[in-house]
């Protein structure tokens, strides 16, 4: 799942020199990335989409490393 | 089952407009009082709520562009310069320009702007002119038209209150015909205001379909949606109640968004978080003020993705809200209509 959500990532931010499997899943996204709020919404709707789960807007904040994205998409799945 | 985002981007027309609106993401507002000075004293008015009013100017350009210097090494790309009048600073306006070129002032554009400061600029304007003398001390349109013919940086606010509805046509139809643009805005009052000027739920579908008739009638001049209209004139419930605001005074969060990046200066150049709205002192139960709007409603896109239909109406308010605040910025036709 960890590398699936990480190529949506990838493609939406239109990410060099990285692939799924080398995508750093403790980089964060907003620190270290530079995304905005717009950027994460987007990534947000198409894992909606993707794993079929409702996530909440308040949740959007804490989305902010493939690793905590990972876990909350586990969560839900669960 | 509903419509998934792959399938709502599936449509040529919408994945186009999807495509044009999202090379704006970047925009990172912030906003910035630039005197405690006004020519005009009008009813209502926020600035002249609150503390802000009475802090002491900061009047040198060298300190504004420290300011901006700093603001844009903390993301901030996108400045509105707003109260009480902008225009009586123009040297302080442009020290922003000369930092931060994505920018738009808010004015009684009673004076013109110097041509070099290419930020949008958003002209007020309070019904016909009888109104106008009631409610802001002297007509303001033809002197407003004239400090800005031809100007393509000059958009018109035209502010519904419960006075003036019907006056709109004829003030729409003044500035249509001398080729300017204009968009509409809901008054919103301060907190704690018991003047003349609030809506009540006649009122709001009264001006509800007046955008729609305005909107129709001058297909070029109105820069509107009829998402616009809807949000902003819904009677039961304000932008707040409704999106639920993102701007710090009603959002704890400082992790992301506009929670995490936005600041309401003084003139003074400080600013208090629990304050940092676009009209501080404004009443949030209450509020559909156009500038909220624009932020607030953008950024509840993924409240909008669950159909085609419910997708272009954001996607319409998305287009004007660039189209009205961004120079440069052409809006298209709506989807929704």
């Amino acid at each position: 799942m960890q590398e699936k959500i990480a190529k949506i990532i990838i493609d939406e931010l239109k990410l060099k020199d990285v692939t799924p499997a080398t995508f750093d899943p403790q980089l964060n996204l907003i620190e270290d990335l530079g995304i905005d709020s717009m950027e994460l919404t987007t990534i947000v709707v198409i894992l909606q989409d993707e794993f079929k789960i409702k996530i909440d807007e308040d949740d959007f904040a804490q989305l902010t490393t493939l690793a905590k994205i990972t876990a909350y998409v586990q969560n839900k799945k669960a | 089952m509903s419509t998934t985002f792959k399938q709502i981007l599936a449509t040529p027309q919408i994945n186009e407009r999807w495509q044009k609106i999202k090379q704006y993401f970047f925009l990172r507002e912030s906003t910035y009082d630039m005197t405690n000075r006004c020519n005009l004293r009008c009813e209502g008015c926020y600035y002249y709520e609150g503390d802000k009013q009475h802090t002491v100017d900061e009047r040198d350009p060298a300190r504004w562009r420290q300011l901006m210097t700093a603001e844009k090494e903390r993301g901030i790309t996108f400045v509105v310069l707003a109260g009480a009048e902008p225009g009586l600073v123009p040297e302080l306006c442009r020290a922003c320009y000369e930092v931060i070129p994505h920018g738009c002032i808010a004015s009684n554009g009673l004076k013109p702007f110097p041509a070099d400061i290419r930020y949008r600029v958003h002209i007020s304007v309070w019904g016909d002119d009888d109104e106008s003398k009631t409610y802001r001390g002297r007509p303001c349109l033809d002197q407003q038209l004239q400090s800005f013919a031809g100007d393509d940086r000059a958009v018109f606010v035209y502010t519904f209150t419960s006075h003036n509805i019907d006056q709109a046509d004829s003030q729409v139809q003044r500035i249509a015909d001398r080729g300017g643009q204009v968009t509409f805005n809901v008054f919103s009052p301060p907190v704690n205001y018991s003047g003349p000027l609030s809506m009540d739920a006649a009122s709001f579908h009264k001006t509800h379909d007046k955008m729609l008739e305005l909107l129709d009638r001058y297909p070029r001049a109105v820069l509107f949606s009829r998402y616009n209209a809807e949000v902003h004139t819904d009677p039961e419930q304000s932008l707040h109640q409704r999106f639920k605001c993102p701007y710090p005074r009603q959002n704890p969060n400082t992790g992301l968004g506009l929670g995490r990046s936005f600041r309401q200066y003084r003139s003074d150049l400080t600013w208090d978080r629990a304050a940092s709205c676009c009209v501080p002192d404004t009443d949030c139960v209450d509020c559909r003020h156009y500038a909220a709007g624009s932020a607030i409603v953008t950024a509840r896109m993924a409240r909008h993705t669950d159909s085609v239909q419910a997708f272009s109406k954001w996607l319409d308010y998305v287009d004007t809200y660039l189209a009205v605040w961004v120079m440069g910025y052409a809006k298209d036709e709506n989807l929704y209509t």
